[in-house]
């Protein structure tokens, strides 16, 4: 209990200084003092979105990356409770897989002149979505607990397999708009070379804090619906 | 409004903040309305 507490505590300042140095944090051409950021070209003073905008699809990643491993053990185990992990990763993937989108189409209204452009990165998050959304449709059709967890599992890995290819190569082997593409001559790669030592702290910081956030989310949802299925349960033999 | 915002993009990394956090606070509120929901029904099979 006590342990639990301090993690959690442990979230809420660290959050909490993330949002601080990526809202307060000045952004200068010749970073010299520590809080300091460097100036990217062709970014401007919106670049500090990489702080809340990349953890969000990072997170889009590990949840979906959960929901497949999940998918696998149900597969293999056949336990519902299984299910129920996988489909809380599902809707936290989604849930930050549309901040992504949105959080990246008020930046663009502002870099590139519109919310939005269908450039490459634009058009393969959208796809994700349309795939990930399609698994909701599916379980919510389907009546039978055990059919649909294992038409739910079978599915959440074959979508698995696009998430790598529509995040991390698709957007980076075309010309595009978006920071990394492949005819991107001033601001990508941006973590790698652009980024000074403490923009990469700080960056690093908040990938580490919002996954620790996820795994908190994840465990609340997942629990609540498998207390869900266990009343179901109750009801029944009453 | 839109000058205003690419004048000082500051306050667009603002918004963005508020996007996430909003997000955030819609699956708290997804949340506590299952657990509600799980509460009563919990609540009616004990009177029953």
């Amino acid at each position: 209990m006590k342990k639990d507490l301090i993690w959690k505590a442990a979230i809420y300042l660290i959050m909490s200084m993330v949002i601080v140095a990526g809202i307060a944090f000045p952004i200068v051409e010749k970073p010299s003092a520590w809080y300091e950021f460097p100036l990217i070209m062709g970014l401007g003073e919106n670049a500090k979105i990489i702080f809340f905008h990349v953890p969000s699809s990072w997170l889009t990643v590990i949840a979906y990356l959960m929901a497949m491993v999940y998918g696998v053990k149900y597969l293999r185990k056949k336990n519902l409770e299984d299910d129920m992990k996988s489909y809380a990763a599902i809707q936290l993937g989604s849930i930050f897989c549309i901040l992504a989108t949105v959080t990246g189409s008020v930046w663009a209204k502002f870099a590139w002149g519109s919310f939005w452009h269908w450039d490459p990165r634009e058009t393969s998050i959208f796809a994700l979505l349309l795939i990930y959304g399609a698994l909701f449709a599916l379980r919510s059709a389907i009546e039978n607990d055990e059919k649909r967890a294992t038409l739910s599992a079978v599915y959440s890995i074959i979508a698995f397999i696009t998430v790598p290819f529509f995040i991390f190569i698709m957007p980076r082997i075309m010309t595009g708009l978006h920071p990394g593409s492949a005819d991107d001559s001033n601001a990508g790669p941006v973590v790698n070379f652009k980024m000074n030592a403490n923009m990469q702290v700080v960056f690093y910081v908040s990938l580490a804090v919002f996954t620790m956030l996820y795994f908190w989310m994840w465990k609340l949802g997942s629990s609540a619906l498998i207390l869900n299925e266990k009343v179901k349960k109750l009801k029944y033999r009453s | 409004m839109t000058d205003f915002l690419s004048n000082n993009s500051l306050y667009i990394v603002m918004i963005i903040v508020l996007i996430t956090w909003t997000g955030i606070f819609t699956f708290l509120m997804g949340l506590d309305k299952r657990l509600k929901k799980l509460q009563k029904e919990l609540k009616e099979q004990e009177n029953e």
